[in-house]
Formats: C-alpha cells, structure tokens, sequence
C-alpha cells in the first residue's frame, strides 16, 4: 500500500512526511479535577486529570521523603473502530499506565511533596494513532493546571518509517502499517529524552534520523503548550483582577 | 433550631467561605429563606444545558451533553448479531454507563463508584419502559442478523444530577444515529459498506437502501429534584446533594406521560402534594429539553 505518494511526496491524509497533525490542547475541562486538561492531535483526544497532592490512601504504600504517583490510562469502549471490552486492566493499558506514570515521575519535583499522592487519570476519548504521546502532552498541562512543581515541560511524539521516508506522527493507519513506531518523550528545555520506545527493526543509521524527527516534533509540541499555558496564565490574572 | 441559633452567632464572626464548609446546612437554609440558591437560581430553574450531536466521529451516533458542569459522552456503537429464537425480528440494546475516575475525587481508580451500575440500571429500565425505540427496526434478516446497539455513557465531569444528563445523552445519541449501510458477502456474513463502494459494486445486494435514522416514538427526561424541609430545589449541583439526601426524580415522556418515579428512601417523607409539584416542575423542564434537542437536531440537518 502506498502510504508516501511517490509523485507527490504526500501521505494518506494530504500531509508532507515531516509535518505532525493539528494539534490544540485546552485546560480546565474537569472542574472538580485538581488540573484538568484535553489535549488532541489530529483525530486521537484525551483527557487527563490531575488529583493531587492529596492524602495516600493506601497506608503501605506512602514513601517518606517523596511523593507517590499513580496513573491510570483507559480507553473508552467507542474510541477504536471496533468496540472493546476491558477498557482497561488489559496488558496494553497497564504497559502504557506505567509507561507514563515512569514519564512523569521523572519530571515531578517529588522530593518537596512528601507523604502525599498524585494521580493522574487518563481517558481515550477517540483512538487514531499516537495515544501514548497524546496522553503524555495531556498530563503535562493537566499537572500544570494542577500547579504540581515540575523539572520542565514533558512532550512527546511518535515516528515511523514507511516507504523509505521517515513520517512524524503516525494515524492509526500507518501505526498498523507494520513499520518502526519510535515514541519519544523529553523534557523540552533542559534537552533531556526520558522515554524512547521502538517496536520492529531498523537499521542504525536511519533510527537516528526517525529519532531526531520525533525529537523536532517533541520540541514543535513543546512551543505550543508553552502557548497554552501562558495564554491560560494571563486569562487568570485577569479574573484576579491584576 | 438550637444548633442554628448558636452558629447564627458565629455566623458575624468567621467569613463566609468557612462557613460554607463548616456549617453547610444553615448557609443554605438561609438561601432557601429567599427563595433563591447560592449559585443565584431561584428554587425551581435547572443550570443551563447544552446538547451537541456527533462529537465521536468513529460512533454511529454519539452526543455531548453538559448540565451546568456536569458532563456526559454517549456513543453508541452497532455490530451484527444473530437475534434469539423467540425474537426473530428484534435487534437489541446494551446500555452501560461509566465513571472513570477523572470525573471526580471521590471515584477511586480500582474501585468503580457506588452509584454508577445504579444508574446504569436505571437507564436501562427507563430506556426500555419508555418504549423510545421500536426493537423491529434494528433487524436486518428475519431470524438471521440483527443490530446490536451498544451504547457506552461516559461521564467526564461529575456534578450532581447524573441520571439527569446521562438520560439526555442517551437519548440525544438515538437521535443522532444513523444506521449504516450491510450487505450480505459471499460467506452468507452481513457486513458493512462504505458509501463509495455502492456506486462501483451494484452486485453487492444491499440488505437497507439507504442510511437511516431511527423513528423515535416518545422521548423520555428527567428532572432530579432535592426535598428539604418543605423546599423542593429542582436539578441540584453536588455540593447541594452531599448535603441534603432526599431526591426524587421524575422521568416524562415528551407527550407528558409520567415513565418513572423514583424516590430512594431520605429523611424527608413526601406527600402527594409535593410529588405533584416535583412533577409540575419536571414537565415545564421536559419542554424546555425537547425544544434543546430538537433546536440541535435540526443545526445537523442544516449542516
């Protein structure tokens, strides 16, 4: 199947092979959530909620000197074309629960909360592609929104390589083409990869070139959260009459 | 009486946040006194409502609906089944309703919460009772294939009056449901066609000529409403329900006929007078909801 035009150079949706999906994030969405927020890249939307720092409800489980996260990724039963049935507790949801609970612990600052807990629920409204990373760029606003102190901005965003040419941000379609997937998670500013995951071969040289695109569309992520939040920090000092 | 008098004391000293934690019952108790709430809505308004069709694009019918804060998500998913022998000609429906534990603080994520499969029982009850959907019309193959409507509610913000909002979605989704195109293959298997492909393959024998709706005979809402004392406060936020425990809510078909009443036990004890008034609240607001929903059914079909 052609998944690159070999006339044109476009994909199967009309983009070029370097170009990501429209992304547009929005925080807020849970009122009852500590931070909220709903992020969407092309047709895949998910929305994060933040609880927290709150009291551990599991005694045994409370560490000393940090906080404890927790994170829960479900997809709900219409998000994918065919209608599933464990939602979540399935091997795929709890890989990618602990993927990004490991990504975010990373960058939480959680030495200055002790005792306490931070949960972050995810929620897959509609599945098409790149999940993980949408989750991933949902969380980091909600726990913004949720003012938990962080390291820096964790984005994240996937690659692939069809047809010889290395495509940034993979739809459904092309994720289940059978090509390399790379998913890399980094902390914006400070440079840093703290998730890269990669399934199916490839050979050296050309991983460094997928990997470096999903690294560029990490940053391109990172500049449009950074957007977001400001303009979400100005509509609140606004409200505080500054 | 006592209690309040003593607070009433307080009440000049401590601001008015901490009193709203500390003694919830006696700062609504002096709202109801004016006849009015603390978010400004006089006793027998519900929050504001918003209906919008079609937000899942991978769902054969799907609808957003928000009361004031609280939201819900209904999609509703079709899939070919063999109907049971005593049914030839029916399709059937799979209702289920879902609280992930983004809706609110007090879902824990590994145990589901309390009221959720009560409201998904519910939902199914009313659904059913309220004869909205003809089973005939889900068949495709007498004694073969029929439709299996699956229909998930998700709850993404929870804030008082759920059964409220997840009936509305769910009604709202049937309404916007198109059934999609079947065609029988070679197998004797019932499967789906894209609308490009009828206009090249004119061999597939297409079981429905056309995308259809459904013909929905009555629609059913609902309104919850909070007894306390003598007041009767309609559509009731969370904080009012953590505090006053008595609801009773009144399900309406849109002729006005009365499908459900519901009244779970609570310390208030209503006589018929007050069961009518709850009902008399609930029919203008099943008005106000038909003209809602039917103000976004035809938004679509402009579109």
């Amino acid at each position: 199947m052609e998944y690159v035009n070999p006339l044109t150079g476009f994909r199967l949706d009309g983009r070029r092979p370097n170009e990501m999906r429209q992304i547009r994030g929005e925080i807020g969405v849970v009122a009852k959530a500590d931070g909220s927020a709903l992020f969407e890249m092309g047709n895949t939307k998910v929305i994060a909620a933040v609880y927290g720092p709150r009291e551990v409800q599991n005694k045994g489980q409370q560490i000393n000197n940090r906080a404890l996260v927790r994170c829960e990724y479900s997809m709900a039963n219409f998000s994918t074309g065919d209608r599933r049935r464990r939602p979540k507790g399935d091997r795929r949801s709890t890989e990618i629960s602990l993927v990004i609970r490991q990504t975010m612990e990373a960058c939480i600052l959680t030495h200055l909360l002790p005792h306490s807990q931070i949960d972050i629920f995810v929620q897959v409204l509609q599945a098409d592609g790149g999940t993980r990373s949408a989750c991933i760029n949902a969380a980091t606003l909600a726990l913004a929104d949720a003012g938990i102190p962080m390291r820096d901005i964790v984005t994240s965003c996937s690659a692939g390589y069809l047809c010889s040419t290395p495509l940034l941000d993979l739809n459904y379609i092309e994720d289940s083409a059978g090509g390399p997937d790379v998913t890399v998670g980094m902390l914006a500013k400070m440079d840093k990869v703290t998730l890269l995951q990669m399934d199916a071969k490839l050979p050296m040289d050309i991983f460094e070139n997928v990997m470096q695109l999903a690294i560029e569309g990490c940053k391109a992520v990172a500049h449009y959260i950074r957007e977001v939040l400001l303009e979400h920090t100005k509509q609140l000092e606004c409200h505080r009459g500054a | 009486m006592e209690s309040s008098k003593g607070t009433e004391g307080l009440a000049g000293e401590i601001e008015v946040e901490a009193y709203r934690r500390l003694f919830p019952l006696p700062f609504y108790e002096r709202h109801l006194l004016e006849s009015v709430r603390p978010d400004a809505r006089p006793l027998n308004r519900a929050r504001d409502t918003t209906v919008a069709l079609g937000p899942v694009a991978s769902a054969d019918g799907s609808a957003l609906v928000k009361i004031g804060d609280t939201t819900m998500l209904a999609a509703i998913k079709l899939e070919v089944m063999i109907p049971s022998a005593d049914a030839p000609d029916e399709g059937s429906l799979a209702i289920e309703f879902h609280m992930p534990p983004i809706c609110s603080p007090s879902v824990r994520s590994g145990r589901p919460a309390e009221v959720a499969p009560v409201i998904s029982q519910r939902l199914s009850d009313v659904i059913t009772s309220s004869e909205m959907i003809n089973l005939n019309e889900l068949s495709l193959i007498s004694g073969k294939a029929a439709w299996m409507a699956y229909l998930d509610i998700y709850c993404l913000n929870a804030d008082g009056c759920l059964f409220d909002a997840a009936l509305l979605s769910a009604v709202a989704a049937f309404s916007h449901l198109q059934i999609p195109l079947v065609s029988v293959n070679d197998d004797g298997r019932v499967v789906a066609v894209s609308g490009e492909l009828t206009e090249g393959k004119s061999k597939l024998e297409l079981v429905n000529k056309e995308k259809r709706k459904l013909s929905l005979r009555s629609k059913p809402f609902s309104l919850t409403c909070i007894l306390h004392e003598k007041y009767i406060l309609a559509d009731p936020n969370s904080e009012e329900e953590s505090i006053m425990d008595t609801f009773v809510t009144v399900v309406l078909d849109s002729w006005g006929q009365l499908v459900s009443i519901y009244k779970p036990g609570g310390a208030v004890l209503a006589n018929m007078s007050t069961i009518k008034a709850c009902i008399a609240v609930a029919k203008s607001r099943v008005k106000e909801l038909n003209n809602i929903l039917n103000e976004s059914l035809s938004e679509m079909e402009v579109d």
